[in-house]
């Protein structure tokens, strides 16, 4: 898909698709929103629909930020308690490393 | 050649295919002129799984096809043929060595891939089971019994391919679309999750990073999502073209796994064999597949075909459509295009109203530093001549539209090569890399490289779809046997005896 060779109603729907798909947990979808779009939010010239484009940028910006934040504070506690939680930890491990004599 | 399949019906009048080709020849002519075939357009396939495709005019877009096809005629007849010749032939150098480039980049990063995962994570050079299409081990005690065995395999894996290619074909033939989506969306679908996910699980143990199945299931979900949105429907070019290697690099590892050591040398050749076959007889499916999507004017399965640019060409207006039979010529245009019925996809493609003339033209320089400003001019005469128009006759918008677009001359050509090229060009070079010699390795990869090249070079000169594997892979093969049986000795026999070359 090539923005430029979109037209601006198009643009707004794929935009809006993006935005709505990444409700279904898919911050990567929402991430990749904010950058494909974000020179036709904040850079261009104006046009008719860059008004509600960028709202949803900005959501999906918002949206990027808070999942980064949710997963990284995760993992790193995930990470730092792991070995005190015991058998719930284990349980939750895709890997558990291998210890070193 | 191939743009005569989609001059069917279409009649275009004189004027315009004065205007078409002038066009090319004045400003940007080196884009247009080529257009007609060529050396753009090159195209490969590969054996397998993936199709070919030509490549400039290939429309998604009807248009383009059509596009090209004025332009074709047009060469044929007019004057202006021998400057175009002379554009010709030097755009052929200067792209040729941009396609060069634009391919070598995604092959490299494949190749790069699967070595790197090979040489650094065990898992993939351990063997533990074969696939069930290589029923004959090759442990036996006799050679003699071992090259039974292997061709058997062989055999069996080609017929394999051959059965599933021929199946492809017939499914496209009788235009079964949707099985051949949900095939494909099938296909990405175990790649994307279930091959990623071993992936991620080998790479995270062989690190001896802990995680937990949250963050796991998470990364997946995002990682598979998207990869299905950006390859079968919509996404950004650049991410498509990162997951096609992506998953070309992960069905590469898979084969490295299971496929026997004799078997997959075997294989390669046999695969380069019929890619030639497939691609190049008369009837060979792939060629079939081409030709019929070129008919169809269809751009081939995204899932299948890697392109180095966008499919679409691209839309500029004419500069002699602004003058003189300027209105007259899109009405023309009009004519021709309602009839194609998909004219609905048109008026979306083409950006009437921002239409930057600067494509991502996959490398195509325009040589005129002010050929860009001249094409907004002459886009904006275009536009205005469009809305006048279309104040004048009431119905004119969607209608207008299209006329624009069509007389726009394509811009943007790339090359296009299968995912089964990627695939077993990355095979190739991850199966030298395993037995952990340097040498071998970044002998097959340079020859792949070589064979790629060479093959862009016959693409110039024949302009038509070619077969990408059989050079690279006997160029891969030849090198890789001849390092592994003759220079790796040799040059340890020289560090043993210290000499240094």
């Amino acid at each position: 898909m090539d923005l430029r060779r979109m037209k601006d109603e198009e643009k707004l729907d794929l935009c809006r698709k993006y935005y709505l798909g990444g409700f279904a947990l898919l911050p990567f979808l929402w991430g990749i929103n904010s950058i494909w779009f974000f020179r036709e939010a904040f850079y261009r010239d104006h046009f008719d629909q860059q008004k509600q484009i960028k709202t949803y940028v900005i959501r999906c910006i918002i949206g990027t930020i808070i999942w980064v934040a949710i997963i990284t504070t995760w993992v790193v506690i995930f990470q730092k308690y792991r070995a005190d939680w015991g058998m719930i930890a284990d349980d939750m491990s895709f890997i558990i490393p291998k210890g070193e004599l | 050649m191939d743009t005569q399949a989609q001059n069917q019906g279409f009649e275009v009048q004189e004027d315009d295919i004065e205007v078409a080709i002038r066009q090319p020849g004045q400003d940007s002519g080196r884009t247009t002129a080529d257009p007609e075939s060529g050396e753009v357009v090159p195209h490969h396939r590969q054996g397998q799984t993936s199709p070919p495709h030509r490549l400039p005019a290939d429309g998604t877009l009807l248009d383009q096809g059509e596009h090209t096809t004025q332009v074709d005629q047009s060469h044929g007849q007019s004057s202006s043929e021998d400057e175009a010749d002379d554009d010709d032939s030097e755009n052929e150098i200067v792209h040729g060595a941009k396609h060069v480039i634009m391919l070598f980049i995604p092959v490299i990063l494949c190749m790069l891939v699967v070595v790197t995962t090979i040489s650094s994570i065990g898992f993939y050079t351990k063997r533990d089971g074969y696939l069930i299409y290589t029923p004959f081990s090759e442990n036996t005690d006799s050679n003699a019994k071992r090259i039974r065995n292997v061709l058997g395999n062989t055999f069996i894996m080609l017929g394999v391919v051959v059965v599933m290619t021929t199946v492809l074909i017939l499914l496209y033939k009788y235009k079964c679309y949707k099985v051949i989506h949900g095939w494909l969306i099938m296909a990405s679908l175990l790649l994307l999750f279930l091959f990623s996910y071993v992936y991620l699980g080998e790479v995270l143990r062989n690190y001896n990073v802990p995680m937990d199945y949250i963050t796991v299931i998470l990364i997946m979900w995002n990682f598979g999502i998207v990869g299905l949105i950006c390859i079968h429907w919509k996404g950004p070019l650049h991410l498509q073209q990162a997951y096609l290697i992506m998953i070309s690099a992960l069905m590469g590892l898979i084969f490295i796994k299971y496929l026997p050591d004799w078997t997959l040398w075997f294989v390669l050749a046999a695969i380069s064999i019929w890619d030639l076959v497939a691609v190049l007889c008369p009837k060979g499916p792939l060629r079939i597949l081409v030709e019929t999507a070129q008919e169809r004017n269809e751009p081939i399965f995204p899932a299948l075909i890697y392109s180095s640019t966008m499919v679409w060409v691209v839309t500029t207006v004419e500069p002699d459509a602004g003058n003189d039979s300027g209105t007259s010529n899109i009405k023309a245009n009009n004519m021709e295009l309602v009839p194609l019925g998909e004219t609905t996809v048109t008026p979306e493609e083409s950006t009437v109203t921002e239409s930057s003339p600067r494509q991502d033209n996959g490398g195509f320089t325009e040589r005129n530093g002010d050929h860009e400003a001249r094409q907004r001019r002459r886009d904006e005469v275009a536009r205005r001549e469009v809305q006048q128009r279309s104040c004048r006759d009431e119905q004119g918008e969607p209608a207008t539209r299209v006329s624009v677009q069509q007389s726009d001359e394509p811009k943007e050509r790339g090359v296009k090569l299968g995912l089964g090229d990627f695939v077993f060009y990355s095979v190739l070079v991850g199966k030298a890399s395993s037995y952990g010699d340097w040498n071998t390795t970044i002998a097959c990869f340079v020859a792949i490289l070589i064979g790629l090249s060479f093959t862009l070079i016959l693409l110039a000169i024949f302009r038509k779809a070619l077969p990408a594997l059989p050079v690279s892979i006997t160029f891969g093969l030849v090198f890789y046997f001849s390092t592994r049986e003759i220079i790796a000795p040799f040059m340890e026999l020289c560090s043993v005896n210290q000499v240094y070359i």
